[in-house]
């Protein structure tokens, strides 16, 4: 159903805004008058995905990017340069000191600020928005410790103002959908992962000079948000259930010794320096309703992206990247007993209108990492219809501290021998009355 | 030595047992001079299969629960088979150990630690083993692989026994005993069939061992829901509750800082579990935990299928046992095959040279326990429990599990 190709149609669907993902494909709901006013938009870090949401933003209409900020000049410039090569005003910038996103929150005039610094600086980077009253949507993870999100979730309570991963998304929509409509049954477990062989990147300090000190600090599973994406939403976690406890395991630590050894020398330091993160890890989660995840990690050894799969209480998807698939099957459906079937007709039949409607005018590529697509991701697209209706982003304050709050509690479980650790409820109770997400 | 009979006697000859009974009829040389069920219909089936093949009418034992200590104290054999309800087959195959037999339980062959204990003093004291011997291994490819260096050294392992056996548990006609642990037990009730992959993957108990676990279930519905479906909302498993979670997976650790998922879920519906391993130079990944051509090796940036490192990776045990066809196919809970299975030859072969089975004492206690283990971690909120080092220290110098054709 392609029927709205001009960019007004488009944004008056976006403004029919609401609580329900739903609402996007209804028609005929009075568009806000704050959407006639720009938005403006500042961009702390604008290096390989920084530079990329930047990007983004610049190639819809009626956003405006009044600063810039990143310690690295050279980053700062060409960002700098996309955003006259558009004509818009030139930005001002800022990076003197790894805090200077401080003075331009207390400087500049902001809707949102989009926070893709390094890790240790999301929490801070929302923080100071928030407390100058802007909104913040910080790269994952968007806390690095339980008191970085306590202290969001307060500031947020206190300011109004929320920061939250609302440009993760939501994964296959189509497969939330099918999940949210039931489709098989009530959700008992699901798996997932990261898992992904980022040694070179872990060794490329001129591109990511901090993301080898993580491995060689920390032990845990310290990327959840990608998959979380999924388990937040799928299994309604802070929205009728919760997580009530985790453990958490990692195996020892070798490969990265090895991968140094290999490239650099028997010498050099990093191919004798202890890390303490594990190459494998595995987390199971469980919730207060009697769900549960078991969540991976494993960025440190050679193999193929991991596993998906969800079951309910009456079928099971599966997905696992090189093996065909994704696969699905429906107890009394699937015509053979116990064997999967392509999830792909299913997938298909189940995509919310909020996927088939969207038909945003086409762009030159994206730029930076993540790049590639002619359209503006349907993420974004969501991310300017809330801050235009004044709503909480898809991913709210609650959904995003606990997801990225699985690292610091794995890493506390994996210190204490693997021993179970309480999850902190950010909703101070309100996850039992917020309704899941709808998806129709 | 080669000469002499072999006198196997069987206790319980229901569905599994039956089919090892029939393996072993196929098999030149073997004897079986005695029986035990406490099921009759079983029993004379049993018997008249015994008689068919031209062997003499065996004694027959059943007739109450323990009457297999009876068949142990007064029959002259060289190994036990049980294939009991679970909670015989230690007792069963202490009876056989004590009194001159060697034993080979069906899975699992203990249900606490303190059955494993009593297992290996008893083996110790007597030299008469008991052991999982026919439960073999499911992908020796892979084994080959990894013994071969192909992944580097193994970092994880994730497999499982996700079967679903709802029906199972609601057929007490044809297993009775099968229910009741889904009502009062919660954990990993059935590790032995991936434990076959993931113990001589990981050198469990050769060179490594377990150091600890935890283990986590999700909440009981879903038998509430299939009984309520199948036989009305007012029986009672329609609303009886239930202790095991529909679905446990546990995280066990070795002491060499390897690790494994293992994952149980016999309630939900669901085609069987994948089974995947990484180690520091490649990973593997099965949709099944047995071999398939289709299966896929990834070699650091190289994915290729497994059919492709055939046949130089297939396994020597089994590319070369050539067993002579039988006449019939295999009746029973088994493949519906006309070989003998190789389990079967090679425990055969195993008695015969007064050998351990491929699967050893230590080998088949530490799988099973991991059952008990799972429940107690479970009922302390997941809490990590130590395990028990059943070989008191031999697992450091015992080589990894090299299996040589016979």
């Amino acid at each position: 159903m392609k029927n709205h190709p001009n960019r007004r149609d488009f944004l008056k669907y976006s403004a029919a805004g609401g609580v329900a993902v739903s609402a996007l494909g209804r028609q005929g709901t009075a568009q806000s008058a704050s959407s006639d006013r720009p938005l403006r938009l500042g961009f702390v870090g604008v290096g390989d995905r920084g530079s990329y949401h930047l990007d983004i933003a610049l190639g819809i209409e009626g956003i405006e990017v009044p600063a810039l900020c990143d310690i690295n000049d050279k980053y700062l410039y060409r960002a700098k340069s996309w955003v006259e090569e558009l004509g818009h005003p030139s930005p001002a910038l800022y990076g003197k000191t790894e805090t200077d996103f401080e003075r331009m929150c207390e400087t500049e005039d902001l809707d949102c600020v989009i926070c893709c610094t390094s890790w240790e600086w999301h929490a801070p980077c929302c923080l100071s928005a928030m407390r100058n009253d802007k909104h913040a949507v910080s790269e994952v993870p968007i806390i690095l410790t339980l008191d970085e999100a306590w202290e969001i979730v307060e500031t947020y309570e206190k300011t109004g103002k929320w920061a939250t991963l609302a440009l993760e998304g939501m994964g296959d929509l189509s497969l939330l959908n099918l999940v949210k409509q039931g489709v098989l049954g009530n959700v008992i477990h699901a798996e997932g992962g990261y898992i992904h062989d980022l040694r070179l990147v872990k060794f490329d300090p001129e591109r990511e000079p901090w993301r080898l000190q993580h491995s060689v600090d920390r032990n845990g599973n310290l990327y959840p948000d990608h998959p979380m994406r999924y388990m937040i939403f799928h299994m309604d976690i802070n929205r009728g259930d919760r997580i009530d406890y985790m453990v958490s395991m990692s195996s020892s630590a070798q490969t990265l010794n090895e991968y140094a050894s290999h490239y650099y020398g028997k010498e050099h330091p990093y191919a004798k320096m202890a890390m303490a993160q594990g190459d494998y890890n595995a987390s199971l989660i469980r919730t207060v309703n009697g769900k549960m995840i078991t969540l991976n990690f494993d960025t440190n050894t050679p193999h193929p992206r991991g596993t998906h799969r969800i079951q309910g209480s009456k079928g099971v998807y599966f997905r696992a990247r090189g093996a065909g698939g994704p696969y699905i099957y429906l107890d009394g459906i699937s015509p053979e007993s116990h064997q999967w079937e392509e999830a792909a007709p299913y997938l298909e039949q189940y995509t919310p209108d909020l996927v088939k409607n969207y038909d945003p005018p086409p762009r030159r590529a994206v730029r930076g990492h993540g790049g590639g697509d002619t359209e503006t991701p349907l993420r974004w697209h969501r991310l300017v219809e809330a801050l235009r209706n004044n709503r909480m982003p898809d991913w709210d304050v609650y959904d995003s501290v606990t997801s990225s709050a699985v690292s610091p509690i794995s890493e506390a479980s994996v210190a204490g021998g693997s021993k179970p650790i309480e999850f902190p409820d950010f909703t101070r109770g309100k996850w039992k009355t917020a309704k899941p997400i709808e998806i129709t | 030595m080669a000469e002499k009979n072999l006198r196997i006697g069987f206790v319980g000859v229901g569905d599994r047992g039956s089919f090892h009974l029939d393996s072993a009829l196929g098999i030149e040389g073997v004897d079986v001079p005695a029986l035990c069920d406490i099921d009759n219909s079983y029993l004379y089936r049993a018997k008249r299969w015994v008689e068919d093949s031209g062997r003499p009418t065996p004694a027959l034992y059943g007739k109450t629960e323990t009457d297999f200590v009876r068949m142990c104290e007064q029959e002259e054999m060289d190994c036990v088979i049980c294939a009991t309800p679970w909670q015989w087959h230690t007792p069963c195959c202490l009876a056989a150990m004590k009194n001159g037999s060697h034993a080979v339980s069906e899975v699992p062959i203990v249900l606490t630690v303190e059955e494993g204990w009593e297992l290996v003093e008893t083996w110790k004291s007597t030299g008469k083993w008991a052991t999982m011997g026919l439960e073999g291994f499911r992908n020796l490819p892979l084994l080959q692989m990894i013994q071969n260096g192909l992944f580097g050294e193994v970092t994880h392992a994730e497999g499982g026994y996700v079967h679903d056996l709802r029906l199972v548990k609601f057929d007490p006609e044809r297993e009775p005993w099968r229910l009741q642990p889904s009502i009062e037990r919660n954990g990993n009730l059935y590790p032995d069939h991936p434990m076959s992959n993931i113990f001589p993957h990981m050198d469990i108990n050769h060179g490594d061992r377990i150091d600890y676990l935890v283990s986590m279930s999700s909440s009981a519905q879903t038998l509430n829901d299939f009984a309520a479906l199948h036989y009305g909302k007012d029986h009672p498993h329609a609303t009886m509750e239930m202790a095991q979670g529909d679905y446990n997976s546990s995280l066990i650790k070795t002491v060499k800082g390897k690790f494994f998922t293992l994952n149980f879920d016999t309630n939900t519906p669901h085609p069987r579990n994948f089974y995947r391993l990484g180690g520091t130079k490649g990973a593997y990944f099965g949709m099944r935990y047995s071999y398939s051509d289709r299966d896929l090796v990834y070699l650091d940036g190289n994915e290729q299928k497994a059919g492709d490192f055939m046949p130089e990776y297939q396994h020597p045990i089994l590319s070369e046992y050539n067993p002579p066809p039988r006449r019939e196919a295999l009746r029973g809970h088994g493949s519906r095959s006309r070989r003998t299975p190789i389990t079967w030859h090679r425990l055969v072969q195993a008695l015969r040279n007064d050998q351990l089975p491929d699967w050893d004492v230590y080998d088949s206690i530490t799988s099973s326990v991991i059952s008990p283990i799972s429940e107690k971690s479970i009922a302390q909120g997941s809490s990590p429990i130590e395990f028990p080092d059943f070989t008191r220290g031999e697992w450091e110098s015992r080589p990894p599990l090299k299996l040589i054709p016979s």
